[in-house]
Order: C-alpha cells, then sequence, then structure tokens
C-alpha cells in the first residue's frame, strides 16, 4: 500500500485473473472491515486499476471512517474481504471516430476516471483524451499518476490556486466546450462530489455534449437487494444507484 | 448420544415444506434474480421476496437508509413495480429455480391484500404469502400489527382468497405480541413471522437534521436481536401455528438461539447486504449444530430451552 497524499492511500489486491479481466472502469467492489463492531457494513470503492494478466487490482481511497481508517492500517499480506466487481452499468467509451473524450473528476471521483482513461489509450494510442482534475488544493490533486506519459493531457484547477487553474474544473470544461470544433465530438465522463457532478452535468446539457456521470450514493448492499442507494430520474422514479447504475447519462438524473 | 446420519432440516408452514429453515427476509434479497450470480438459490429454503403491492409504489425519496451501531435504519417505502410486474418480470425468473417462493404482500386496506392474493394464488407464482401487516414506513402511525383485530380482519379476508399457505408477518412496535399471535392464527394464519423492523429515527448533530428524508426508519440488524428474541418467546406460548423467526440473525448461532426461543425456521434479512450467500452459510451452521449436540431433527430443537 502506497501513501499518495495526506490521507490517501492506493491499496493494490490480488483479486484474481477472473475479477480483474472481467471488471470495468467505473465498476466498484464492496470492501468489509472489521471495525470492532463500529459498521458491518460493506463500502464500495471504485476500481482503479485491474490487470487481468497478474490478476492485481488497485483501489485508491481516502480516510473518511471506521472502514477507510481500518483499510489503512492494512499491511502486506494480509486478506481482504472484497465483494465484486459490482455495478450494472460502468462508463461506456465513446466510439465516435476521433472523438475528445474529457474526464472531469474530484477527489475519489478520480480513480475510476483514471482507469478508464488508461483503458482507453491502452486500446487506441491514438486516442485523445483530457483528464481535469479538481481539489481544495495541490496536495489532494491525487490519481493522475502516469498518465501523462500515456499521452493524457491533463489538466488541474485547485481552489487555492495552488497548482493549475485557480477556480473549479467547470472553469476548465468551458474553456474546452467553447474552443470545440465543429468536426470533433466531444463526450464527457465525470465522477467526484455531487456538487461538481451537477455542474459538469448542466453545463455538458447546457452545450448538448453526451455526459456520463457516476453517481455517488450510500450503497447499503452494493447488488441491488436493498434500493437504499436511490438516484431519482427525471421521470420521478428511482433508479438503484448500484445496479442500475453507478453510470447515468446525465440527462437521466434529476439534479437537485 | 451418537448421531451418524445427516440431520434432517426440513421444516413444514402449513402445507409448504422448506428443505431448510433459513428463508430470506423480505427486502433483504431482492427477488433472487439480482444475486443469483454469488448464490445457488436451491439451497436456501426459501426465497421470500421483495414487497408486491397491488399497485406500483416509487418509494420514498433518499436518504432512504443509514447505519447505525449494529444496525441498519431504513425507510425504502416498499419501492416494487406492482402484482402484474411482479408477474410479468420477476416471477418467472425465480420459477426456473425449484426453491420456494414466498411473496410479501403489503396493502392499505384488507381488499388490497386479498386482491394481490387472488392474483398470486390463481397464477401459481407463489408458494406461500406473506402478509406485510407491520410495515412502519408506509402506515400513518398505526399498522394492522399494532391491533388483534385489525390482523384478524386483514388475515381472515385473505383466507377466502386462497388456498396458499397463509404467513401473518408481526410488528415489534407494540407492547405484547401476544393477543396479536393469537388473533392471527384465529383468523386462518398458517404461519407467523417476526419481527419486521423497529421503529426509530437518526439525527445529524452537525446539520441539525433528521438523517432520512423519511425522519422515521424501521431498524434491522444485530441491535434488534434481543427484541426479537423475547417477541418470537412470547408468540410462540400463544400460538402453535410456527413461527419464521427473524431480526438481527448474522450467524448460524444467531439462527439457533431463534429456534430456541421457539421459532421453527428463520429468516436473514440485514446480513445478506453483507454476505449475500448467507442464507446458506447459516443453514448448515444449524446443521453442524444439530449434528454436534445429537438432535436428528431441527423440529427437536424447537423451543428446547429451559423456562
Ligand atoms: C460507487 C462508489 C465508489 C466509491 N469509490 C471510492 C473510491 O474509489 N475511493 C474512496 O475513497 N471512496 C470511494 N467511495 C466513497 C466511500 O465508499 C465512502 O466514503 C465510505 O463511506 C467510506 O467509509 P468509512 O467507513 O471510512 O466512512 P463512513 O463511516 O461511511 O463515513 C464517515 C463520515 O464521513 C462522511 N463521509 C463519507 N463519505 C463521504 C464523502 N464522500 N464526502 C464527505 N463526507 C463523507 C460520512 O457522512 C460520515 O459522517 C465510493 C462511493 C461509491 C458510492
Ligand atoms: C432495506 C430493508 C427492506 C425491507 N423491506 C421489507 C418489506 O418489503 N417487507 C417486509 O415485510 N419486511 C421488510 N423488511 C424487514 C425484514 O424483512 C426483516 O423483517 C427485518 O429486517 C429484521 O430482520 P434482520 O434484522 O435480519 O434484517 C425490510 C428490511 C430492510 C432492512
Ligand atoms: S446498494 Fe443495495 S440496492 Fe443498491
Amino acid at each position: 500500500m502506497k501513501l499518495s497524499a495526506p490521507g490517501h492511500y492506493v491499496l493494490t489486491f490480488d483479486a484474481g485473473q477472473k475479477m480483474a479481466s472481467a471488471v470495468k472502469p467505473g465498476q466498484f467492489l464492496g470492501v468489509a472491515m472489521d471495525t470492532g463492531g463500529m459498521q458491518f457494513l460493506r463500502r464500495p470503492f471504485s476500481f482503479y486499476s485491474a490487470d487481468p494478466e497478474t490478476g492485481h487490482a488497485s483501489i485508491l481511497f481516502s480516510v473518511y471512517g471506521a472502514t477507510t481508517a481500518q483499510m489503512a492500517r492494512l499491511a502486506p499480506g494480509e486478506t481482504l474481504d472484497i465483494l465484486g466487481p459490482l455495478g450494472g452499468r460502468a462508463f461506456t467509451p465513446d466510439t465516435r471516430p476521433g472523438a475528445h473524450q474529457v474526464m472531469v473528476g474530484g477527489g475519489y471521483g478520480v480513480p475510476p476516471l483514471a482507469f478508464l482513461a488508461r483503458r482507453l489509450l491502452t486500446a487506441d494510442p491514438d486516442s485523445s483524451v483530457t483528464l481535469i482534475n479538481g481539489a481544495r488544493t495541490a496536495e489532494f490533486l491525487v490519481g493522475t499518476e502516469g498518465l501523462e506519459t500515456l499521452g493524457i493531457h491533463l489538466r488541474e484547477a485547485t481552489n487555492d490556486g495552488s497548482r493549475g487553474t485557480q477556480g473549479l474544473v467547470t472553469l476548465i470544461l468551458q474553456e474546452i466546450l467553447e474552443a470545440r470544433a465543429e468536426h470533433v465530438p466531444i463526450h464527457i465522463y465525470t465522477c467526484g462530489p455531487t456538487p461538481m457532478m451537477r455542474a459538469v452535468a448542466e453545463m455538458a446539457m447546457r452545450y448538448e455534449v453526451p455526459c456520463q456521470v457516476s453517481m455517488e450514493v450510500f450503497m447499503p448492499c452494493g447488488v441491488g437487494i436493498c434500493m437504499g442507494c436511490a438516484v431519482e430520474r427525471t421521470d420521478q422514479t428511482f433508479a438503484r444507484g448500484c445496479t442500475d447504475g453507478p453510470v447515468f447519462e446525465a440527462r437521466e438524473v434529476a439534479w437537485k | 448420544m451418537e448421531i451418524t446420519t445427516v440431520p434432517e432440516l426440513s421444516v413444514r408452514i402449513g402445507s409448504l415444506t422448506l428443505r431448510t429453515p433459513v428463508t430470506t427476509g423480505s427486502g433483504t434479497f431482492g427477488f433472487g434474480s439480482e444475486v443469483a450470480e454469488f448464490v445457488d438459490l436451491n439451497k436456501i429454503g426459501a426465497v421470500t421476496v421483495k414487497a408486491t403491492s397491488r399497485e406500483a409504489r416509487a418509494g420514498n425519496p433518499p436518504l432512504r437508509m443509514v447505519e447505525t451501531p449494529a444496525g441498519v435504519l431504513n425507510a425504502i417505502g416498499l419501492q416494487n413495480g406492482g402484482i402484474e410486474n411482479y408477474l410479468a418480470e420477476k416471477a418467472p425468473f425465480l420459477r426456473r429455480y425449484s426453491v420456494p417462493i414466498i411473496v410479501n404482500v403489503p396493502g392499505e386496506n384488507p381488499e388490497d391484500f386479498a386482491y394481490v392474493v387472488r392474483r398470486l394464488t390463481d397464477s401459481g407464482a407463489a408458494d406461500a404469502i406473506e402478509l406485510n401487516i407491520s410495515c412502519p414506513n408506509v402506515s400513518h402511525g398505526l399498522d394492522f400489527a399494532t391491533d388483534p383485530r385489525l390482523t384478524a380482519e386483514v388475515v381472515a379476508t385473505c383466507r377466502r382468497a386462497t388456498h396458499l399457505p397463509l404467513i401473518a408477518k408481526l410488528s415489534p412496535n407494540v407492547a405484547d405480541i401476544r393477543p396479536i399471535a393469537k388473533a392471527a392464527e384465529e383468523a386462518g394464519a398458517d404461519g407467523l413471522s417476526l419481527i419486521n423492523t423497529v421503529i426509530g429515527t437518526s439525527i445529524d448533530a452537525k446539520k441539525r437534521r433528521f438523517r432520512l428524508a423519511n425522519i422515521t426508519g424501521g431498524l434491522s440488524g444485530p441491535a434488534i436481536k434481543p427484541i426479537a428474541l423475547l417477541h418470537v418467546y412470547r408468540a410462540a406460548q400463544a400460538v402453535e401455528i410456527p413461527i419464521i423467526g427473524m431480526g438481527g440473525i448474522m450467524t448460524a448461532t444467531d439462527a439457533v438461539e431463534f429456534l430456541l426461543a421457539g421459532a421453527s425456521a428463520v429468516a436473514v434479512g440485514t446480513a445478506s447486504f453483507v454476505n449475500p450467500a448467507v442464507a446458506i452459510e447459516i443453514s448448515e451452521g444449524i446443521a453442524a449444530y444439530l449434528k454436534e449436540n445429537g438432535f436428528a431433527t431441527v423440529g427437536a430443537l424447537v423451543g428446547a430451552i429451559e423456562p
């Protein structure tokens, strides 16, 4: 395990070749930790990487509560109780020729986007991929290690201007959307705090650009049996964040 | 005593035979299809499916669930596609398995219940029916199962509508469960399920807000096991019909405690959220307990406790 920023860790584990080859970017797994009776439900974590050859996979997490605090104490060689891959709908890459794939992430929304970006570049080294990463301050810009060497165009935004553009990720997104060329289709993929995703989704809809969002809601079971992870759709019905998602089209979600 | 044969795990509820004494708590196992890739459904005693009402129900807005110390507080609001959707979309999948299906039926009045019960009976899409007269998330303060007279009215109306085994699911939110259990039995129930969730709420002191959009929710999980055990013990004293005990069962030992309290079978709810295959592991654990302790059948364990 590796500390990637204060309170942020990359946890690499043996998922087995079956899981590692099945998993798609946007999918997640449920981790159960012994928290000494504090919690017993699993917590969801997006896949950050998965290597079908070695069977190794990783997640990037930050310490919030009992489960992540316990995860941060894991030592090499310990067993991890996981259920996965979970998620009924992963990111669907835009296959239009020459499409500009624009990813907008913040915090632990970055890992699934980094995974998607790496997969796109591996499948087609000529893909045009931009990843906009946002955080409060420079030290919390995580999850993008090694992406630039693959050819991903990395853009960064911090609230305090300590790195990249000062301000929100939508400033950079707007710049890209304004400068777009008629013949280059754009597709947006976003994951991060809900207010950020909402702003990105609304901007994408304004510019009539397709946008996939990976919803972050509390997921008690992750497998579709509890109905506790409701995401409200624009038609006022409730979808399950876990098995109907976590990825939705921006226009499917009732943003409120 | 040395028992070399495999202990007999099957139990009966009315005319329904369960191959193992472990079923799933309604609303905690979807319609089985969701977890069929993780679990061999045929190894479960019966699959009790999510509540299926006369009309579709959208459910409550988020937040619907929070984790509390040793428990889960939920206010799903019986989200389901309604009986016609169940018959067309859900039942055919489960019918590919040999596992018995228990359908949980909620309703706002006795006629609502009876309508769904008739549809299930005519279509053959259920092997038994559990009457959810105790859901804390849709009632307006009063569940049928908090009143013996209302309990009897719903059960009797449904009794006239079906020959299938009828199980009345009772509420823990009562001072004394015995008169209600008795009323359900006298009105023609073949079995009782207890307990449904314990009513409660959760408050976020930092935001000074209720956590659940619905304010009230139903508590489940290990936190409610002592409450459930006492209700099961008391109900078992009051009635002859079999009881499916539930409330906080996470392990085979928990399940054995319910059998000792007088339940003939058990259901696991919240535990499936952590491990969808837990119902099977608990059946195996019960079998091991029977063997180790020299019981030839599950039935021999039921109520086998010193007062
Ligand atoms: C599909 C999905 C994928 C996810 N992927 C990742 C991932 O890759 N990496 C990662 O670190 N996390 C991820 N999360 C979030 C993670 O599951 C939660 O943060 C989880 O609750 C942490 O568990 P815990 O026991 O440590 O904290 P909890 O005890 O659950 O939470 C402790 C406190 O922190 C608060 N809290 C929890 N989550 C957040 C949050 N996101 N923002 C602000 N406050 C919060 C809670 O309200 C609570 O008060 C994902 C969530 C979903 C739904
Ligand atoms: C998320 C959730 C949904 C539930 N939905 C229903 C339901 O639709 N009908 C019902 O009779 N009981 C419902 N229950 C109650 C359970 O079936 C069970 O009675 C209760 O949770 C206690 O068991 P447990 O502690 O093992 O979960 C639900 C419980 C939970 C946690
Ligand atoms: S988390 Fe349980 S249904 Fe989605």
